[in-house]
């Protein structure tokens, strides 16, 4: 497997076990990526002595204590209020509607996105380099993907805008890790875009995407 | 800032990809603490959860041995002192002791676990937003007090990296702590904080970039594009 000094990052970011080893023996030929090998590694050398670990002989007693304490208090309510343990409220509105809607659009998407590429006779099961009509298609497919999403992301707007409650502000940080990670894949497959792992990577983030916008949509109720 | 700490002596370079496999196992328990005779630990695992589902209290006994004081070393960093990291320890355990009818089986026990301590650190950090404690390394007179020389790194990195994690966005500098860190793989971090292994690996790589940025300037030539 041929590696270069532009696979670099790639390889840090991720790589098979082949591809780690293929860039290691490239790094023995190679002084500018040992260097960036030796700076990324000492690093995560630093990083493992940041563990710590110190005596706390009062913190299990507390905790047994606060285990038996909550454990006492459950049974006593189950006794008192087992009755109620059925019940569950329910109550619709017109916004889940909205939300299903847009969840079966995109699923229909994402299948569309997702359907085995044509292949060439003759090339082997390993050839992961799309062909320029189903590159034309997959671009097709997640151009409507991202559209649908958009829309999705105007929907759970006003909740994370200002969000109310510890959880909205926790899915608002949440999304925006995901669309540093989109944003990061979509620049590789722009770099790459034959390369059918990074489109897979990338529709990955966009379903992880669509399902924390569904969870905050279904938060909203 | 200019940086004294990267360079190590040839004796102790470690091949970069040989310590990135160190450590991921799917389920780790820590090899301090004894283990059931005979037992993996996925079975060890599925074991300790069903006693606590029972409201076996030696059970999660057996999960403070295991995991106690990895908790509170990865509370440790998320929340900056000694005290409120014992503070969100036992606050993961009552909220596992509340929650444990809710566990199916989704993740590993132990994973399902840290979740939980990841999420008691967010909330206890919200809560004391304003509290500040004295870093327990400081002397009176507000001077750090010598680190103690490990047997890997040099010293002033490990102490510049501590430093520099602070700079770093709360999700990057959770992910590089779980990973580089505590220990785990990205599907057990996944797991953790409800994201995928792509979003993991990508978080953790942008987290190594701005720190190597802090820790070390980019040199004006030489650098792969």
């Amino acid at each position: 497997m041929k590696v270069t000094c532009n696979d670099l990052e790639r390889i840090l970011r991720d790589a098979a076990p082949e591809e780690r080893a293929a860039f290691e023996e490239h790094a023995k030929t190679c002084a500018v990526c040992a260097e960036e090998l030796r700076s990324w590694n000492q690093i995560s050398l630093a990083a493992r002595e940041l563990y710590e670990e110190w005596d706390s002989p009062a913190l299990w007693p507390a905790i047994r204590r606060g285990l038996a304490g909550q454990a006492d208090h459950a049974a006593e309510a189950r006794s008192n209020w087992g009755w109620l343990t059925g019940w569950t409220p329910l109550s619709f509105g017109w916004q889940p509607a909205a939300a299903a809607a847009l969840v079966v659009v995109l699923t229909v998407s994402a299948v569309w996105f997702l359907r085995p590429m044509p292949r060439n006779p003759g090339t082997d099961a390993g050839n992961t380099l799309l062909k320029n009509d189903a590159l034309r298609e997959a671009d097709r497919a997640e151009a409507v993907y991202v559209q649908a999403l958009d829309n999705l992301t105007a929907q759970a707007k006003p909740q994370l805008e200002n969000p109310s409650t510890p959880l909205l502000a926790s899915y608002r940080e949440k999304l925006l890790v995901i669309d540093s990670a989109i944003g990061d894949l979509r620049a590789q497959a722009g770099m790459n875009p034959s390369n059918a792992h990074l489109r897979r990577a990338l529709l990955a983030v966009y379903q992880e995407k669509q399902q924390t916008l569904e969870e905050i949509l279904e938060a909203k109720r | 800032m200019g940086i004294t700490g990267l360079a190590l002596v040839w004796e102790t370079k470690i091949s970069y990809f040989e310590r990135s496999q160190e450590r991921r196992v799917e389920n780790p328990l820590p090899s301090t603490t004894g283990r059931s005779a005979g037992a993996s630990p996925s079975t060890e695992d599925a074991a300790l959860a069903a006693a606590c589902q029972a409201g076996d209290l030696a059970a999660y006994e057996r999960l403070y041995e295991l995991h106690g004081a990895r908790m509170k070393s990865l509370a440790r960093h998320l929340l900056g002192s000694r005290h409120d990291a014992e503070d969100a320890v036992q606050e993961t355990f009552l909220k596992i002791q509340r929650a444990i009818s809710s566990y199916r089986g989704q993740s590993a026990f132990s994973t399902w676990a840290y979740r939980i301590l990841v999420n008691s650190c967010h909330d206890l950090r919200r809560r004391h937003a304003r509290r500040r404690e004295l870093s327990e390394s400081e002397t009176q007179n507000g001077n750090p007090a010598p680190e103690p020389r490990g047997p890997g790194a040099h010293p002033s990195l490990r102490l510049a990296l501590e430093r520099s994690l602070a700079q770093l966005p709360g999700r990057q500098r959770e992910i590089f702590l779980l990973y580089e860190v505590a220990g785990f793989a990205h599907a057990e971090i996944a797991a953790m904080l409800n994201v995928s292994e792509a979003v993991s690996k990508n978080t953790l790589f942008q987290a190594k970039k701005v720190l190597r940025q802090i820790l070390e300037p980019p040199r004006a030539a030489g650098r792969p594009e």
